[in-house]
């Protein structure tokens, strides 16, 4: 292993095991106002009037005609409203808010502020929806011919549900408007998005508006195009407040139920087989994006390239929609679409090797994509897939093998086992050409003249550890000491744009940037002299163009890749199920700190347990989320999986910094797969949605259709 | 104090509750997730060390309603089962505060450690300034939230008979996850078996219905009988059990806490040979 | 009858007057501003605003004042300046344990919660302990075994 992935203590370790660093919500409250959201009672109405009680000197109201700017909060389209004018479009959608000195009496005001509505019919069902936010194809070989060559056709659909992100702290903002210029803090993983949120909404120009980076107590993609919203409502409110700055901090239910999840999803496969070989994939995916378009474009694009696996299918034809309903509106969370999809193609491989009656894994492995092949959009694997290594490790680790055969046999005790096993890939960084086109990263380094060094870049530390891992590259390129380098929360006043964190991109794109301005300071270090130096964006030469009408060309410059094995143990008297171990291995090429990767590692593979299991939330007939708390949207605790091994591989990507790909998305990715597959052989019934519940697994135990009992 | 009352003494406690409309706050877990009047008092128990007894004599298991779920799993005199239901409720933070006594008076059908009290009959003594009146558990329902007290009554102790505590038993517990949960459906069962003869049965469902369910009349069936005999008799228990359990819908379907019960309860009945 | 409620807090006596309903972790925060107390759902499903309240850990969301009267709080602002809290500091810097870090004021007193009950606990008694505890990032293993560790090397602290 290269010497960069030594651990070192995390550059922000001490402020926070001791409680001492603060959090948006941890500033004291003396001179602030605070801000609560009036919202929607209903998921699609036209609002015929808001009033407020009377209210006291210092409270006051704040919507839509307090706009200076555009009433529009930028994401990918311009379709959001900051606050609705004239109708809103999901339950919860915010309409006003309430501002005033005191937190208590400006919630209480904000209860007693009376919306009246007409009601509208609302749409709430994906197959009922009219409106197709984003609808894409593409298409690679001979479609036709593949499937009437087919000795066998398989069709199945696959489901599933809502991920709530629940980041440990809510979000949280604070905007302060003082002589035309506006300062937002806030709980964010993108700076200079929520940057051109506020200028656009405000109607300022953007070295009026300044942006920075608090604390963040987790985002997992939550807080990636959200606070852009909050932000908006925020600064709005702060205009207002002439002078006072104005404070939201959710609470956990209004987080739960109001912010953005996981897109929920309906695929359907239809493979055609000829000589024990899929030959070809004709894939649907629907995605339910909620009342806005917000990231679901992006979302998509990443789910529909991942929509045939890792596996080399010659003929492949994929369509993909994302459709308007009146719900919240659903955008990114770790995995961006890809989680949907790799847990459709990995059931439906295992269901067609189930019932081609072949070893699933075997089936598997004769299909994998290996370096130089195509891939769905017809770009190219550049460099080695290590999945081969991967799978024997963690057979290996695992057991899998003999215990797959030992559970095959229908059990008879209280206690039935399984073990299943995924395979998957996370491509690294943002899909397409959106590096070249639309980020053009840049980064500077900032040297005083006693020659201290300050990294400055606009990607924000979540947990993920960006800090220490931007830090250790620029301390090993300028051989000075790492706890030397210095690193602050990102602030739109001092750091140029490098991009948001996303996409598992900040250590790969950006981090590589730091090596390469670490270089050349060093090349041009002057003793004494205060010095600052820059770097850009360049595209990899060996990239096929991505072209997003046909969906052609190199989505990604390179994948990491994931291995996982899970092992359940299900008590047939009740449905409920332990997982008894998770056996992992990832390849994200060299990791620059190893505690920080296998972190990142071992978080995710728990979060993709969870969604696939305990993780349940939906709307009831008025569209209303109803598992806004954490009692009843349950996440997993220290007890619920307590094996969990993780093992890296490690497949150097030369334009990487060290070899470093994306990390970040990667483990939650594939898990539901395997952890279905675990319970598909503990019950001895095909499964083809998450969450999979006690009650469902109870029903295919006594032998019905696990989706009679979901409709039930 | 504001809003507070905070006594050392029952006698102060009891007659504070006489003239006060003051709410009993014995671990607070569950009277501080509901929202309150800002006019509300608290009658803060905690100092009442009458409240907070373990002990056994000849007859009784008996713990103070003040003895939190950890004070409860370190005593030695704490009978195994009520041990099991208490070690899987909730997390540790929780057991520190969260009471027996609460648990009872909190009248759900989820409380486990009630389902416990439930099924080994255990008596529980009331006080008011007027007196005192021991009453058995199941006498205490009147149904979800509502419990069978008068104004300035205070649940003080819990009497579990020692030759129900002992018994041989079942304790099950089907939670969302295995920290952290509220019961989805739960079951104690108690026998004694003792040279092939049915002394005693007893069987409580929690989670499935308004109350925590017990019926004695059915268990009856089996008790007094030999196993060959409770053999013979298992399909009308089973039946009748079967008619009496009629679970709502909550977080799962009446249907799944329907069959979850008659799974649970055919267990119980086959680890007793029947 | 005295409106005060008097107890100690980080080892300092303290007199609060407010209501006795009110909770103590918004008391803390507010009146005390020891913001190393997280509220991350004020139900009690977190543990982020967890505390000593006479040596046992409860989550500070969960208590009223009242009941606090004549306590003894520990708070992580008291607690970071003990013996105990550097070796378990520098066992979650070992296994990099400290992600986003909202959980872990609460996690480092779920912690000594454990190790004063059992200084040498096995894997499985931690995750009960922690279970409370609600981490979203780390997937638990590495605060398992800064616990571990630190178990191993506070010889003689727990």
């Amino acid at each position: 292993m290269h010497k960069i992935s030594n651990s070192v203590t995390k550059k922000d370790h001490d402020e926070k095991v001791s409680g001492s660093v603060k959090y948006v919500g941890d500033y004291p409250q003396i001179g602030m106002l605070h801000g609560k959201l009036i919202r929607s009672s209903y998921a699609h109405a036209r609002i015929l009037g808001v009033q407020t009680p009377e209210l006291p000197e210092g409270y006051f109201l704040v919507d839509h005609r307090d706009i200076a700017g555009e009433n529009i909060v930028h994401v990918v389209q311009d379709d959001s409203p900051a606050y609705a004018d004239g109708e809103v479009h999901y339950r919860g959608e915010p309409i006003a808010m309430l501002v005033g000195p005191n937190e208590e009496e400006t919630t209480r005001y904000a209860r007693l502020t009376e919306v009246t509505y007409e009601v509208l019919p609302a749409i709430l069902d994906v197959e009922e929806s009219e409106t197709v936010f984003f609808d894409y194809h593409y298409e690679r070989g001979e479609m036709e011919q593949a499937f009437s060559d087919a000795d066998q056709i398989f069709e199945e659909v696959f489901y599933t549900g809502y991920q709530e992100q629940v980041y440990l702290e809510t979000q949280g903002m604070i905007a302060e408007y003082k002589e035309g210029h506006v300062t937002v803090r806030g709980s964010l993983q993108c700076p200079y998005y929520v940057h051109g949120a506020v200028a656009k909404v405000l109607g300022l120009t953007p070295d009026k508006v300044r942006i920075v980076q608090e604390t963040t107590g987790g985002g997992f993609g939550g807080k990636e195009a959200f606070p852009s919203f909050l932000a908006a409502q925020t600064a709005v409110a702060a205009v207002k407040a002439q002078g006072k700055p104005v404070r939201v901090v959710f609470d956990r239910r209004e987080d739960m139920e109001f912010t953005s999840k996981r897109h929920p999803s309906k695929s359907t496969y239809k493979v055609a087989v000829k000589d024990g070989k899929v030959t070809a994939m004709d894939i649907d995916v629907i995605f339910n994006a909620g009342a806005f378009t917000t990231l679901s474009p992006v979302v998509l694009q990443r789910g529909i390239i991942a929509a045939p696996g890792v596996y080399n299918v010659p003929n492949v034809n994929v369509r993909g929609r994302a459709v308007r309903t009146h719900t919240v509106p659903t955008g990114a969370y770790r995995g961006f679409g890809a989680p949907q999809t790799f847990f459709a193609v990995e059931r439906m491989m295992d269901h067609i090797a189930k019932a081609l009656d072949v070893d699933t894994l075997t089936f598997k492995r004769a299909h994998l994509v290996k370096q130089g092949d195509q891939t769905s959009t017809s770009g190219i694997y550049h460099y080695p897939v290590p999945l081969p290594a991967m799978i024997d490790d963690v057979l290996d680790r695992s057991g899998y093998l003999k215990k797959r055969k030992n559970y095959e046999k229908a059990g008879i005790e209280r206690d039935r086992h399984g073990i299943g096993l995924s395979l998957w890939f996370h491509g690294a960084g943002f899909t397409g050409s959106g590096e070249r086109d639309f980020i053009k990263a840049k980064v500077a380094l900032q040297k005083t003249a006693d020659g201290k060094v300050e990294i400055l870049a606009s990607n924000s530390d979540i947990g993920q550890g960006i800090k220490t891992t931007f830090a250790k590259i620029v301390a090993s390129e300028l051989s000075i000491p790492y706890e030397e380098i210095r690193i602050s929360n990102p602030d739109t006043s001092r750091v140029p744009d490098s991009g948001p964190t996303v996409a598992s991109r900040s250590l790969m794109i950006v981090g590589e940037l730091l090596r390469r301005a670490a270089i050349h300071l060093r090349s041009e270090w002057r003793e004494g002299e205060a010095q600052r130096v820059e770097e850009h964006f360049v595209e990899p030469e060996f990239m096929i163009p991505f072209r997003l009408d046909d969906f052609h060309g190199d989505a990604y410059p390179t994948y990491a890749w994931g291995v996982a094995a899970v092992e359940v143990k299900v008590d047939a008297l009740t449905g409920v199920n332990e997982v008894v171990g998770c056996w992992s291995a990832f390849d994200v090429g060299t990791p620059i700190d190893l505690n920080v990767v296998v972190g990142q590692m071992e978080g995710g593979v728990l979060q993709g347990l969870g969604y696939a299991s305990m993780e349940q939330m939906n709307y009831d007939k008025d569209g209303r989320i109803r598992n806004n708390s954490l009692s009843d949207y349950l996440i997993p605790t220290a007890m619920d999986v307590s094996h969990l091994d993780v093992q890296m591989h490690i497949e150097e990507y030369p334009y990487g910094p060290y070899g470093a790909k994306g990390a970040g998305e990667l483990p939650l990715v594939g898990i539901p797969a395997a952890y279905v597959a675990a319970m598909e052989q503990a019950v001895s019934f095909p499964f083809s949605h998450i969450p999979l519940t006690a009650e469902e697994t109870l029903v295919a135990l006594s032998g019905q259709s696990a989706r009679e009992a979901q409709k039930t | 104090m504001v809003n507070g009352y905070a006594p050392s003494g029952m006698r102060e406690a009891l007659d504070i509750l006489s003239k006060t409309s003051a709410i009993p706050y014995a671990g607070g877990t569950d009277l501080m997730i509901q929202e309150v009047p800002a006019d509300t008092n608290y009658l803060f128990l905690h100092r009442i060390r009458d409240l907070k007894c373990i002990t056994v004599d000849a007859e009784y298991f008996i713990c103070g309603a003040c003895c939190t779920y950890t004070e409860l799993l370190n005593s030695r005199h704490t009978p195994d089962l009520l041990k099991e239901a208490i070690a899987r409720i909730a997390a540790p933070a929780i057991r520190n505060t969260a009471t027996i006594g609460g648990n009872v008076a909190n009248a759900s059908p989820k409380a486990d450690a009630a389902l416990i009290l439930m099924v080994t009959d255990t008596l529980v003594r009331i006080q008011s300034k007027n007196g005192v009146r021991i009453v058995p558990i199941s006498d205490l329902y009147l149904g979800r939230g509502q419990i069978d007290l008068l104004p300035g009554e205070l649940i003080t102790e819990f009497w579990m008979p020692n030759n129900r505590a002992h018994l041989p038993h079942s304790y099950e517990k089907v939670g969302g996850r295995k920290a952290l949960a509220i019961s989805r459906v739960s079951f104690a069962g108690i026998s004694d078996v003792s040279d092939g003869q049915i002394t005693h049965f007893a069987t409580a469902f929690g989670a499935v219905s308004d109350v925590i369910i017990r019926r004695p009349e059915l268990d009856a069936l089996l008790i007094g009988k030999s196993i060959e005999e409770a053999k013979v008799a298992k399909e009308e228990y089973l039946a009748k059990m079967d008619e009496t359990l009629v679970p709502i819908q909550g977080r799962v379907s009446a249907a799944y806490r329907k069959a979850v019960c008659m799974n649970f309860l055919e267990d119980f009945l086959a680890k007793n040979g029947i | 009858m005295k409106n005060e409620i008097r107890f100690f807090l980080n080892e300092k006596e303290v007199v609060y007057t407010g209501s006795a309903t009110a909770r103590l972790l918004d008391v803390l925060r507010n009146e005390f501003e020891l913001t190393g107390v997280k509220c991350g759902c004020k139900e009690g499903e977190c543990g982020a605003c967890c505390v000593l309240l006479n040596d046992q850990l409860v989550n500070s969301c969960m208590v009223a004042m009242g009941f606090v009267d004549g306590g003894i709080v520990v708070t992580i602002e008291g607690y970071r300046k003990t013996n105990q809290f550097r070796v378990l500091d520098k066992a979650f810097a070992t296994t990099a344990a400290v992600q986003c870090g909202y959980c872990i004021p609460g996690m480092i007193l779920a912690a000594e919660s454990i190790l004063s009950r059992n200084p040498h606990p096995t894997a499985e008694t931690i995750r009960e302990g922690i279970s409370g505890n609600l981490c979203r990032c780390t997937g638990y293993n590495a605060i398992v075994k800064a616990i571990e560790i630190a178990a191993n090397e506070g010889e003689g602290l727990w």
